[in-house]
């Protein structure tokens, strides 16, 4: 997608401040404004990277400081300690599932990790269907380190899912797909599926 | 949603002639093995089935002979997924569990091939991942041709689920002596009539047919016909072509019908062989034959009148004389007596000879009806087809013997082909060796004769009989040791016995052997007025106007 339609000021959700050939994190533009869980994002650069978010975290912007306890909602919060919000950061992590050049989206590693700094956008449900047309986005997610496998394939199949008006047919071949991934542990593959069509 | 379901589960895309499946696996000797596509559902697919593999040379017609569910994990197998999951249910189908098809090859042909004559067997298999598509219409005529082409073939009926006529090759069918086998009720009849009247129309050779039940000759009872439930006979079909003998002609006439002519035979045709061949009927010891022969040295021909005309007291006395056993002879005595009830054993003849009409007719290429009448016993059905074939076959011997001298094409016999039912009782491993029925299905068309057996219960025939028969049309069966006895003499049974034991129970059957390039499950063919006029018989209004024709052409207007 060119970067001239797109509004960057306004509709980026986050900006990298880690990153890798695998993996990215990137800090949320709003506190607690990270994109959901299991759903596909992207940097802009010279060669777009697409990602599948899969960690959320908010904490204190130091290090070694943790946020207390005050005993309060919210709403009491930000009235009568509105600073400690301005001391708070939402991060989340994304693991790349690959990258776009003049074919579109493909579905391997990018050549470079994304720049740091770089904007973090959403998908358009175009590019998510070209993410997701194969289970190829699964094996990624099977094969990455430390990530909740079952949950982001539940989460990420929903996604691909509704970006194509709940079609029938794709979920079965996305199932068949994952069959053959877990090698036809029928305990897993029984309770993502029943969890997706929840 | 439940649309989105029903494409999905329900109702599978079927298209005729695509593509069914892929070969996974498989070997010459077993058959090859073919993964069903997911999209296909497995009760679309029938055993007996013609398909073809598409090879990258060659293209094998193949018959499907057995279906199995399988499944990578035997967990899925003991937690199915629960009712109603249909999600789980349509991501399983086709990827842990799937239908694995085992087909046959029956014939190979490279692509663009025609059969000329001998059809090729099958010496290799198709490679990995080859195509398997349903045969299309245009694949049963290459293999099976058509009746356009030739006088050589007759249509049977179609392959299941098409409607390409199968056709069988007469000229290989008559080389041979043949069977029709199936259970009571299974259509037997129809498929006999059927055969007959190809061999009838296309010429291809004259017709002997000992007709048990009186249902080949004149108009025959339709099983389960509604309204009308009568089918014509043959004698209707073919007219002046077919020639009716009866043994009852009185029975013939209360059911309306005029025989040619009336069979009578005299005692003195009856020789000691043909007696031998109701030893299990007349429940006859295995001495009897001894003592028949001691009887025949003394007196030749009129031995069993000989026999027959002594009263009780007297045989033993008789046995004596002629140096026989007085208990055998007087047991074969008692047993033979039976003989004098039958109406058609006489004295003497009166007019000609049955057999020397018969061959006189046989001679002129008139096809024979004997019909039996109210004499549907197996001991009087035994007797007169053993008499009367025994004799017909010793006049062809000397016919063939003289044009094998000659070599005169004038002296070369007509072939005859010989339709016996209930064939068992004839070819039973007992009798077969002594009967002129078993020499004439081993000696094969040497004399010009063949036979037609039909037969209920095949386990019953002689072995080396069954193994010398040529084309064998089965409707179903369902003794396992018939379906055994059917496939004797076939190579790779194993694939064709799940198919015998498939068929439906009417209108179905069974090809294989001599006059068909690879077997093949066939709907038969109806016997309705589509048939009777491809027979060349005409409706009663055609029959009238074909007479009023001729009436102006004699007579003027």
């Amino acid at each position: 997608m060119a970067l001239s339609s797109i509004d960057i000021s306004t509709e980026y959700i986050g900006e990298i401040v880690e990153s890798s050939t695998s993996q990215f994190t990137s800090e949320s533009r709003e506190l607690n404004g990270a994109p959901p869980f299991g759903s596909f994002v992207k940097t802009l650069g010279a060669l777009p990277v697409y990602g599948l978010v899969f960690n959320v975290c908010t904490h204190s912007i130091e290090p070694n400081r943790r946020a207390t306890a005050y005993g309060l909602t919210e709403q009491e919060l930000r009235e009568e300690q509105p600073q400690i919000f301005e001391l708070l950061k939402t991060e989340f992590e994304a693991v790349i599932i690959g990258y776009g050049n003049d074919h579109g989206p493909q579905q391997v590693l990018p050549p470079q990790p994304p720049g740091i700094h770089s904007f973090v956008f959403p998908c358009t449900e175009s590019e998510i269907k070209a993410l997701t047309n194969s289970g190829d986005f699964l094996r990624s997610i099977l094969c990455g380190n430390r990530l909740p496998a079952d949950d982001l394939i539940i989460a990420s199949v929903r996604n691909a899912w509704a970006a194509r008006a709940s079609d029938m047919p794709y979920l079965v071949s996305i199932g068949k797909d994952l069959c053959r991934l877990i090698r036809d542990d029928y305990d897993r593959l029984s309770s993502i599926m029943r969890r997706i069509s929840q | 949603m439940n649309d989105l379901w029903n494409n999905l589960n329900g109702s599978p895309n079927i298209q005729d002639g695509g593509e069914i499946g892929v070969v996974t696996q498989g070997s010459l000797t077993e058959g090859v093995e073919m993964k069903l596509n997911p999209d296909r559902s497995v009760e679309d697919v029938k055993a007996g089935k013609f398909v073809v593999i598409e090879g990258y040379k060659n293209q094998f017609f193949s018959m499907i002979t057995d279906l199995s569910l399988d499944a990578t994990n035997p967990e899925i197998l003991l937690y199915p997924p629960r009712e109603g999951d249909q999600l789980l249910h349509s991501v399983l189908n086709g990827s842990s569990t799937y239908v694995t098809v085992a087909l046959r090859p029956m014939l190979m042909l490279e692509q663009g091939e025609e059969i000329v004559d001998e059809p090729r067997p099958v010496k290799t298999i198709p490679s990995h991942f080859s195509k398997v598509v349903e045969a299309e219409e245009e694949d049963v005529s290459r293999v099976f041709g058509s009746e356009e082409k030739d006088d050589r073939f007759f249509n049977m009926g179609t392959p299941l689920d098409m409607d390409t006529p199968v056709c069988i090759n007469l000229n290989r069918f008559v080389e041979r002596s043949n069977g029709i086998f199936g259970k009571t009720g299974t259509g037997k009849s129809f498929l006999t009539r059927l055969v007959l009247c190809g061999l009838i129309k296309n010429k291809k050779a004259i017709n002997l047919i000992f007709d048990m039940h009186n249902e080949y000759g004149f108009r025959a009872m339709k099983e389960g016909g509604q309204g009308n439930s009568f089918v014509k006979g043959l004698k209707q079909l073919f007219g002046n072509q077919v020639a009716l003998f009866s043994l009852d002609p009185e029975s013939s006439r209360q059911r309306g019908i005029q025989p040619d002519h009336e069979v009578y035979i005299t005692y003195d045709q009856v020789a000691v062989e043909d007696v031998i061949a109701l030893q299990d009927e007349l429940q006859l010891n295995p001495t009897a034959s001894e003592s028949a022969y001691l009887v025949y040295a003394m007196y030749k021909d009129r031995w069993l009148r000989q026999l027959l005309s002594i009263d009780g007291p007297d045989v033993e006395q008789f046995a004596e004389d002629i140096g026989a056993n007085k208990s055998s002879l007087s047991a074969l005595h008692r047993k033979l007596k039976r003989l004098e009830n039958f109406p058609f054993m006489v004295n003497s003849l009166n007019g000609a000879d049955a057999v020397d009409t018969m061959m006189d007719y046989i001679d002129r290429g008139i096809h024979i009806v004997l019909e039996f009448g109210r004499q549907t016993g197996m001991l009087a059905y035994l007797l007169v087809a053993n008499i009367l074939s025994r004799r017909i076959h010793e006049q062809y011997v000397t016919k063939s013997e003289k044009f094998y001298a000659s070599q005169n094409p004038e002296d070369q016999p007509k072939h005859l082909v010989i339709t016996i039912e209930e064939a068992h009782k004839f070819l039973n491993p007992a009798t077969a060796r002594q009967t002129i029925f078993g020499t004439i299905a081993r000696e094969m068309r040497k004399y010009y004769v063949s036979l037609l057996v039909v037969d209920q219960r095949p386990s019953g025939i002689d072995e080396e009989v069954l193994s010398q028969l040529g084309t064998k049309i089965t409707a179903l069966l369902n003794d396992e040791k018939d379906i055994q006895g059917v496939l004797t003499g076939v190579s790779n049974a194993s694939g064709l016995r799940s198919v015998l034991a498939s068929l439906d129970s009417k209108q179905q059957a069974l090809v294989f052997g001599h006059a068909v390039p690879m077997p093949v499950v066939i709907k038969t063919r109806d016997y309705d007025e589509i048939f009777y006029k491809a027979m060349g018989d005409l409706s009663d209004e055609e029959k009238m106007k074909k007479a009023e024709a001729a009436s102006a052409a004699i007579f003027g207007d």
